[in-house]
């Protein structure tokens, strides 16, 4: 894992002719849970900088309930993001759970998504929530950091839906809810909390016919009831990838919020209190606020991995 | 002549007009068919004149998956594990000087069944036979190819509609076909229990007919007719009393479901039709000549009782678990069918479980469990949903996940397996080949050079005709058989019909049944094994990370499936990627995924080609030295030093079936490599 500057330097010179084989190494850096490995992530951020890599990705958040087809609908997108541009590069993630008894997952989304081996310019992979709640994994936000200098899309499929399932918020610039046709009272059941936090609603499984019309018209009204007073109520689109009916009008939304980006410092401060709140819990996090705050850190280092490497964690814990 | 004033004897048999008889005897079958057409066709006359009664035709891989034998996923498998069927010209020759009118034609086909149906059709057509004459199956059972099995090709709405078109087509034109053959038997092998085994496969042929009765193209005076074409495939197990009350409690559950859900009147077509062949999930790579035995006492559970006795049998070869049978091997086990039927007294007596209170009671209590499973999956809308929502398969994988558990840990006694495993070496494995079958290559070189001769014949502009007529029907919806058969006529390849019912159906990926399984295999072991992994990755910074993984055609994903579960029940970051994967695909998944290790599983025999294929594409992503790669399957003791050779670093074979034994192998694999960044 020690790996010198000039053979990490290499890496990154082959990550960005997306080769594989150096991305996927630099990914799993990027996931590197031992404290070592943030020195050599912010040797990679510095290395990307001086090549004139700075983030510009638009990161797309796939969320919705378990069998609702999001797996299929991110290799459905990817194929048709890279069909329209001769130049576009696109990254999936997608987040599995992690078994609370054993500490292992099972990652099966590759199941459903099938992307041309030889196409350099998708690169899928997938990642375990390592018992995080809130839809994405421990790993989620440092990977995207090293993603959204590589590639011009990236796509991030969560674990599924649950009540918690708002951190998919905080990572990405655009949040797409995926349902498929399901009853009434389902709708109704999950207007709480979930809702709010989508851009675009994405009724999958549109082929299944009148169950798909009659689930349409319900969240139609759950939608308005649920989020009253917006100016541009969020779209509905329906997608079938039996049919390829409505994916072209996904693509099209996704390419016309391409250049919308949500506030990157507010992301990096949200994560680096989280990774402090999970590394070393509540005294951690009154360490920060010693040390100036997250904001503070940030500002004063430049990037993730520098106010990370920066941190001063409490003496006991390491 | 008896007198009619004489009182019959209970424990004899009468004939209609009273005279004493005995029983014809069930169908005796082999499952055959490798290599080429032509030496199909050659093994088949000669079973047929060793005295089998019936053929069933095994087809291999590409056939059943709708490839050609020359495309690029084709290769490693063409005849491998049965004949490879390219056109009807291939048909020609494999039914060559073989009587169509008299044969009881067994097809093991599924997601191809209309095509390989078409041209049977064609072929009596071409030939001057009466189509009306034909008998035999198709086999054509959609949902365990989705839940064992593998060879489906499209999403199960249009399956179910290409299954129903069959029985409309057949019930006027060849109305002594058996259009679908219901099959618990590969859920047995997947691990169902006798109830699921009754309950799946019940719900199954209950989705099939009531698709036919939706669609309402059979008239409904003559939907009982429909219902008598129903037939099923069932399996037979060690423990043979229970499974014995198995077939007594479908026989009985099926004539209630005929007569209560459809209205079946005529016991005739409530009677549950059924072949077997005896269970292979059992059959041990340890002490193979033990499987002879097991394979006898197997039989006997679906031929003691006479009420629920087989129409047909197969038997699998005593050395199944080591490779594929050579025809010695069929010739042994064809050789039990018929002591057991004209040695014995078995045929002579009526039902002999009549009236048994303990048999009774044991059906019964079969039965209610199968009810409340029917209930459950009926409640979740049918076959279909209970498919579709991964129930189903999910059940299955946990079903076999305990049974492994309980031979892992001694619940379930295997002899050989987990006890009495010291054992003389059996003299049987000592012959020149070590017991082990062959394919010739230049069998498959006939193969593909013959469907270039087809295709070089043929007229072009009736072949593209007869494939937009078939476009046309697969997308207006009417029946597609006629044009099946004008495909068939026309000299169409196996391929072209696929790919285009493909381009208008699409491709489907069920369920694995893998997500949220747990394996019962809690103890010391397992938790110095999470210990292992816990350390593992504070040393790494990272998970153990294994791709599984299954390349080729072959669909049976059990292995690998319980492999991936234990991995992961271990601690291991599992990806699994499906089957039918091209060995490019999983080194592409490996390489994405930075795995610290790739597990394959291989059935089909095609190991050396496909171990070849995986390495140089390692390679050629630059990752061959920092991602070690281990095979899992059957697969010889001759081919081991090879696999080595080629870089395989372990090679797993029925005999490790212990699964913390293969995690912990796993393990040290990956700590055997360097390990990069």
């Amino acid at each position: 894992m020690t790996q010198t500057a000039s053979a990490l330097d290499a890496l990154v010179e082959r990550a960005l002719d997306l080769d594989k084989w150096a991305v996927a190494r630099l990914v799993r850096l990027f996931e590197d849970t031992r404290h070592e490995a943030i020195a050599q992530r912010v040797e990679v951020i510095e290395a990307l900088e001086a090549r004139g890599r700075p983030p510009r990705a638009f990161i797309a958040g796939l969320t919705g309930t378990p069998g609702a087809g999001k797996s299929t609908l991110v290799g459905e997108i990817g194929a048709r993001l890279i069909q329209r541009s001769e130049t576009r590069a696109v990254a999936a993630l997608a987040i599995d759970p992690t078994s609370q008894r054993s500490g292992g997952a099972i990652l099966g989304d590759r199941t459903r998504v099938r992307f041309p081996t030889e196409e350099r310019r998708l690169y899928f992979r997938s990642q375990a929530s390592e018992r995080n709640l809130g839809g994405i994994g421990r790993n989620t936000y440092p990977v995207v950091r090293l993603l959204e200098r590589l590639f011009d899309i990236v796509l991030i499929e969560t674990v599924g839906i649950g009540q918690s399932e708002i951190e998919v918020e905080q990572v990405s610039d655009r949040v797409y809810l995926v349902l498929q046709p399901m009853g009434g009272d389902q709708i109704q059941f999950m207007k709480a909390g979930i809702m709010e936090v989508p851009d675009v609603f994405v009724l999958n499984k549109a082929d299944a016919g009148a169950a798909a019309r009659r689930t349409y018209h319900t969240l139609r009204s759950s939608i308005d009831f649920a989020r009253p007073g917006e100016t541009e109520p969020p779209q509905i689109i329906q997608t079938s990838a039996i049919t390829g009916a409505g994916l072209d009008e996904l693509v099209d939304d996704m390419e016309q919020h391409i250049d919308t980006r949500r506030s990157a410092s507010r992301r990096a401060r949200y994560f680096l209190e989280k990774w402090i709140d999970d590394e070393y819990g509540r005294l951690g996090l009154q360490l920060l606020e010693q040390q100036g705050g997250a904001d503070a850190l940030l500002s004063s280092n430049g990037t993730f991995e520098a106010a990370q490497a920066a941190y001063r964690p409490p003496v006991a814990a390491r | 002549m008896v007198d009619a004033a004489q009182e019959r004897q209970t424990h004899l048999l009468y004939d209609a007009k009273g005279e004493p008889t005995t029983d014809r005897p069930w169908i005796f079958r082999t499952y055959s068919g490798h290599s080429s057409a032509r030496a199909s066709n050659a093994l088949y006359r000669s079973n047929l004149t060793a005295g089998q009664t019936g053929l069933s035709i095994a087809f291999d891989l590409p056939t059943q998956t709708g490839y050609s034998s020359d495309h690029p996923l084709a290769a490693p498998e063409v005849g491998k594990v049965g004949v490879p069927i390219n056109s009807l010209d291939d048909f020609h020759v494999l039914f060559d000087q073989i009587p169509l009118e008299e044969m009881n034609t067994s097809m093991t086909i599924n997601g191809t069944a209309m095509w390989l149906l078409s041209l049977y059709v064609a072929l009596a057509r071409e030939r001057g036979d009466d189509v009306s004459k034909l008998q035999g199956t198709t086999q054509n059972d959609i949902v365990k190819e989705y839940l064992a099995r593998g060879t489906y090709i499209f999403p199960p709405e249009p399956s179910f509609r290409m299954i129903a078109e069959m029985y409309e087509y057949c019930l006027d034109a060849v109305p002594k076909w058996n259009p679908s053959n219901i099959c618990s038997y590969h859920l047995q092998e997947a691990g169902a229990t006798p109830a699921q085994e009754l309950a799946f496969a019940l719900a199954d042929a209950i989705g099939v007919l009531d698709v036919i009765r939706e669609r309402g193209h059979v008239p409904e005076d003559r939907f009982e007719s429909a219902i008598a074409r129903v037939s099923f495939f069932v399996n037979s197990g060690i423990r043979f009393v229970e499974e014995m009350c198995k077939m007594r409690a479908f026989t009985e559950m099926w004539d209630e479901i005929t007569s209560q859900r459809y209205g079946a009147k005529d016991p005739r077509t409530r009677l549950f039709r059924y072949g077997v062949q005896v269970n292979s999930l059992g059959l041990t790579e340890q002490q193979p000549e033990n499987n002879a035995w097991r394979i006898i006492l197997e039989t006997l559970g679906v031929t003691l009782s006479r009420n629920a006795r087989c129409r047909a049998l197969q038997l699998p070869a005593w050395n199944e678990a080591l490779s594929l049978p050579r025809p010695w091997d069929q010739q042994w086990a064809l050789r039990l069918q018929q002591i057991l039927a004209y040695e014995t007294d078995l045929l002579e007596y009526p039902d002999i479980f009549d009236g048994a209170p303990v048999i009774e009671s044991k059906v019964e209590d079969l039965k209610r469990q199968t009810r409340e499973e029917l209930a459950r999956i009926d409640g979740m809308g049918g076959v279909r949903a209970a498919v579709e929502s991964g129930y189903m398969k999910g059940q299955l994988v946990r079903s076999m996940s305990e049974r492994m558990s309980r031979i892992n840990n001694g619940e379930q006694i295997v002899v050989g397996v987990n006890r009495w495993t010291e054992a003389i070496e059996s003299p049987l494995l000592k012959d020149a080949e070590g017991g082990i079958f062959v394919i010739n290559e230049d069998d498959v070189r006939e193969t593909v050079s013959a469907l270039e001769a087809t295709k070089a014949r043929r007229d072009p502009a009736r072949a593209q005709a007869a494939l937009a007529a078939l476009e046309a029907a697969a997308r207006d919806g009417s029946n597609m058989m006629e044009p099946s058969i004008e495909c068939a006529l026309a000299r169409v390849t196996t391929g072209e019909w696929a790919d285009t019912l493909r381009k208008v159906f699409g491709e489907y990926r069920p369920p694995t049944g893998v997500e949220g399984q747990r394996l019962f295999l809690d103890g010391d072991r397992i938790d110095r094994l999470r210990e292992r992994c816990e350390d593992f990755s504070r040393r790494n910074g990272h998970r153990p990370r294994i791709v599984v993984g299954k390349p080729g055609l072959d669909g049976h994903s059990n292995g690998a499936e319980v492999i991936a579960v234990a991995a992961r029940h271990s601690g291991f970051d599992v990806i699994y990627s499906g089957i039918r994967l091209t060995p490019q695909e999983i080194v592409h998944s490996a390489v994405e995924e930075a795995a610290d290790i790739i597990g394959v599983s291989i059935l089909s025999g095609s190991h050396l080609a496909l171990a070849q294929q995986i390495m140089d594409e390692l390679k050629r992503a630059g990752a061959d030295r920092h991602i070690p790669v281990i095979f899992g399957g059957i697969i010889p003791k001759q081919d081991h030093a090879a696999l080595k050779d080629m870089g395989i670093a372990r090679v797993f074979t029925p005999s490790d079936f212990d699964l913390a034994d293969v995690v912990g192998a796993m393990l040290d694999v990956i700590e055997q490599q360097p390990v990069g960044a």
